[in-house]
């Protein structure tokens, strides 16, 4: 069941680093500089483009957490540095950088420090498979769901470490829960996801988008099937569990575990988590709009490439706005159900994981199937 | 029940330790200089007997004394030879108090626990024992309560003399 | 592998797994701690999630008032009771004021008498807020608290408009109230009535009503009826537990009698309408509850209040009449306690305070073991204690 063809190579070639290098390729430099720096450069200057993203999409996300919880809390939130507080990511940047960055005494040093450092690496690793629009992009992976699925589970790894490596009791408690939690929630996240995954017929995050792109850009997953509104929830659900936040905040639970795995973190070293988590939340919104939401598509992006042509750079633009704007929406519901509900407990959570959720799911997909098989025979024949 | 009522069950039942009562009463006139006593009415209950005495409070049906509200002790003076042990007692079945006072010489204040009768008695027990210097056989938990465990006096006592120093920490 | 000497369990059996032998791990809860309310410790003995074992350890706070009470006049000690319950200062004024003229028989006039109460019953509300709102911040309902210092903030002000202080307030003092309410201060009482009850359905149904909020706390921490008679529990515990007692209906002081009398309140009782009779949830509705109560009582005291003295004619140095008084009144948190023992003089001979959240707060070592970590952080939640009175 191939729904669309993908990119043609020659096509790709035109994308994201390729497309740097090639560009890089034609300008003129000195003769001592080799060969082999240009894709080097061009890789560079493509890491720093994914950092200044997830940089910015953090820095944006930390912003709308203050405002929309000052909001919902009755609240202006900041107002003072820059307009509605708008430089206060900034400012705190500054303030985390110039914090003193401590270390406990019984920690183990090693274990302590890369704990940040892999939660940070795995999620930028993540980001790079999140294409900005339909021809800029840096890895353009036909497993590229796979490999966010896998590296944003990796940062995992790196709480566990932090808690561990601590030497600090909530810490440890902080950390274990982190790793029943995630084990619990990846099989429905990674089932739920079958869903979309199963009527898009690929793994590949813009070809997935391109599947959604009739009915002037609205024929969205979501609406295709039936299924697909459970299937949305369990992903929804599943995620916020992922990328601990609350009802699902157990690993930190500040009212119960101090801060949980990050209790012995300060200044820079706490702000990678801190990172992590609003570029994950970023992330899986994006990724949530890609399977359910239409990705790039929509009726903006679809009257841009009628008006200036597929491909064009109003196209790209638009499309890009496109998955920024559904990204925040969703960085904007996990906040309103952040600071509306309260705390489940840990037996409640695994007790949804794996007794709701992971069925729920299983019936989701074979729900979907039958009924992508049943319709499409009634359609095609 | 009031007081007097109380009083009088008390005596008709027998309670274990009952040595006496004291009432609130007028100046009298006559007597020079004389103060007469204001306030709550209270039973006198002989210190070793007063678990047992609490535990009659509680089982007589007509007492009925539920809950102990409160147990403390007061050093009248420097001089007095005495402890008082002061317990308040309430019965929410039959809506009243009884005030409870029991003497322990203060060379030897030593007296059962009533933890076995209430189990709020433990804690008030406890602050009792480093604020006085109250021993309370047979204590399930008898560490400090609100002071460190290294403290050196029994603070509510009258002639407690404020230490100069803890720890290397001025306190003056 | 060789086993070391000894390596046996219990029993006498031999133990093969002695590398995989666990042992119960020891936390401490505190002092600093965002769960403890204040500076408390408890020491926690955890199997992994589920705790066995808890041991509260106070004394972070003690400020001596006790000692303090035996140094001072009558009329100096007033301050030092704002802070023991710092959340309910006025309530704490009037239990002191109370035992003080327990032992003195004043007349307090009848103006005053309504001011008390007007003024005890916010500041209950006040102080029931703040109960309601950490307890969802101990659940992780970050965002009632500060609905509900919305409603606590007028009450604040409310009372700085009467005595300028906005916590502790010294008010209430022996034989009345500090002064006369200002002009349109109860207009502004009546008007925060009517803009507390639209608020209170709020609470209500966003958090009370809130289906995780009753999964986490509903058949958790219960107290049956024994335990709580057991412990001395008072106010919103015992009532938890649907043990019918409220010291303003049963042994009336000032003019609650007559208030209940005229039927202007209830006594909310838990009803184990979500899940066991005596858990979280029905302290907290017990609370919650209690916030409307006492919105009618203050409304029945504005509907009466005239004009009139509001202080008895008090001496500046009080010499109180030699004997001993214990007085207990229904605080925000249970029975408040005065023993006061005089023997004619300036000062007082002795002054115990039986604070409220003393007694609550012991019946932490029994109802923690066999509950899970978080259940813990509900559990001490919903005792609702204020370290101030604890240690005192």
């Amino acid at each position: 069941m191939v729904l669309h063809q993908s990119l043609p190579e020659s096509e790709k070639l035109k994308s994201g680093t390729n497309w740097l290098n090639e560009f890089l390729g034609t300008l003129w430099r000195p003769d001592f500089v080799p060969d082999w720096a240009v894709p080097l450069t061009a890789v560079m200057v493509g890491v720093g483009i994914v950092l200044a993203i997830a940089s910015l999409a953090t820095m944006f996300s930390t912003w709308l957490e203050r405002k929309v919880s000052g909001h919902i809390q009755c609240r202006y939130g900041p107002m003072r540095v820059g307009w509605h507080g708008f430089l206060v990511p900034l400012a705190d940047g500054v303030k985390l950088l110039l914090k003193e960055d401590m270390i406990p005494k019984g920690a183990d040093r090693v274990l302590f420090v890369l704990a940040p450092a892999l939660v940070m690496s795995s999620i930028l690793g993540a980001m790079v498979a999140f294409p900005l629009s339909h021809e800029f992009f840096f890895a353009d992976l036909d497993l590229g769901v796979f490999m966010i699925l896998a590296l944003s589970s990796t940062t995992t790894i790196g709480v566990v470490m932090a808690g561990w490596s601590s030497n600090s009791k909530w810490s440890l408690y902080g950390s274990m829960r982190e790793a029943a939690q995630v084990v619990a929630y990846e099989i429905p996240l990674g089932i739920s996801l079958l869903v979309p995954l199963m009527v898009a017929g690929s793994f590949n995050l813009i070809e997935i988008s391109e599947a959604q792109a009739g009915w002037f850009g609205m024929h969205w997953f979501i609406f295709r099937n039936p299924f697909m509104i459970p299937a949305f929830i369990i992903f929804f659900i599943a995620v916020l569990a992922e990328m601990k936040r609350a009802p699902f905040d157990l690993p930190e639970t500040e009212s119960e575990l101090v801060a949980g795995f990050m209790t012995e973190y300060s200044g820079i070293r706490w702000s990678f988590f801190f990172f992590e988590e609003y570029t994950a939340m970023f992330l899986f919104s994006c990724v949530t709009a890609f399977f359910f939401f239409g990705g790039f598509e929509g009726p903006p992006t679809h009257f841009a490439a009628q008006v200036f042509g597929e491909g064009h750079l109003v196209h790209q633009l638009t499309a890009f706005l496109t998955i920024a704007v559904k990204g925040f929406a969703g960085v904007f519901l996990m906040m309103w159900v952040r600071w509306t509900l309260p705390r489940v407990r840990i037996d409640q959570v695994m007790t949804m994981g794996y007794k709701y959720l992971t069925p729920l799911a299983l019936a989701c997909v074979l729900g979907a199937g039958v009924f992508e098989v049943l319709w499409h025979w009634g359609v095609d024949a | 029940m009031d007081f007097q009522g109380i009083h009088d069950h008390l005596r008709a039942i027998e309670a274990p330790g009952l040595t006496g009562f004291d009432e609130p009463r007028k100046p009298n006139p006559e007597v020079k200089k004389d103060p007469g006593r204001a306030g709550d009415p209270y039973v006198i209950v002989d210190a070793p007997l007063l678990p047992d005495f609490l535990m009659v409070c509680r089982e007589d049906p007509r007492l009925a004394f539920e809950i102990l509200v409160d147990l403390s002790a007061v050093d009248p003076s420097k001089d007095d030879e005495n402890l008082w042990v002061v317990c308040s007692l309430l019965s929410l079945t039959h809506k009243h108090r009884l005030a409870i006072k029991s003497f322990l010489p203060k060379e030897s204040p030593v007296m059962p626990t009533s933890t076995t009768v209430h189990r709020a008695a433990q804690w008030h027990e406890r602050e009792c024992a480093e604020m006085f210097g109250i021993t309370f056989e047979r204590h399930p938990d008898p560490r400090h309560m609100l002071l460190p465990d290294d403290w050196v006096g029994y603070p509510l006592r009258k002639d407690y003399e404020f230490p100069e120093e803890y720890h290397g920490i001025s306190c003056t | 592998m060789t086993l070391p000497e000894g390596a046996t369990t219990a029993t006498g059996e031999r133990e093969y797994l002695v590398d995989v032998r666990t042992q119960d791990m020891e936390v401490n809860m505190g002092p600093q701690h965002p769960a403890t309310h204040g500076v408390m410790k408890i020491l926690i003995r955890c199997n992994g999630e589920l705790v066995t074992g808890a041991q509260p350890q106070l004394g972070f706070l003690h400020r001596c008032a006790e000692k303090i009470g035996e140094n001072v006049e009558w009329l100096q000690y007033l301050p030092y009771t704002d802070r023991y319950d710092y959340l309910a200062a006025m309530n704490n004024n009037l239990g002191y004021s109370m035992a003080v003229e327990a032992l003195m028989d004043i007349e307090i006039p009848r103006r005053a008498e309504m001011i008390r109460v007007i003024c005890a019953e916010l500041n209950r509300i006040g102080s029931h807020l703040i109960a309601i709102g950490t307890y969802g911040i101990d659940l992780g309902a970050f965002t009632p608290f500060l609905y509900m210092f919305r409603e606590r903030e007028w009450m604040m002000a409310l009372f700085e408009k009467i005595c300028g202080a906005r916590l502790t307030y010294s008010y209430i003092r022996i034989g009345g109230v500090f002064n006369d309410a200002p002009p349109g201060w109860l207009s502004e009482v009546e008007r925060f009535c009517d803009t507390f009850e639209k608020a209170w359905r709020e609470y209500y149904d966003l958090l009370m009503m809130n289906q995780i909020f009753i999964k986490r706390t509903a058949d958790v921490g219960v107290i049956p009826r024994e335990m709580a008679l057991d412990f001395g529990l008072t106010g919103p515990m015992l009532r938890g537990s649907a043990i019918d007692w409220d010291i303003r209906r049963d042994m009336p002081y000032s003019i609650y009698g007559e208030i209940w009398e005229d039927g202007a309140f209830k006594i909310p009782l838990g009803s184990g309408e979500m899940g066991t009779l005596g858990d979280c949830w029905d302290r907290a509705w017990v609370r919650i509850t209690e916030m409307m109560e006492s919105v009618k009582i203050v409304r029945w005291c504005l509907d009466r209040i005239e004009p009139g003295p509001v202080i008895a004619d008090i001496p500046k140095v009080l010499r109180v009449p030699a004997g001993e008084a214990y007085v207990g009144i229904e605080n925000p948190r249970g029975e408040l306690g005065h023993y006061l023992l005089s023997d004619g003089g300036k000062i007082p001979l002795r002054c115990r305070v039986r604070g409220p959240s003393f007694s609550n707060l012991a019946v932490l070592e029994a109802l923690l073991p066999g509950t899970l970590l978080a259940d813990a952080v509900a559990i001490i939640g919903s005792t609702d204690i204020v370290v101030g009175e604890t240690d005192r």
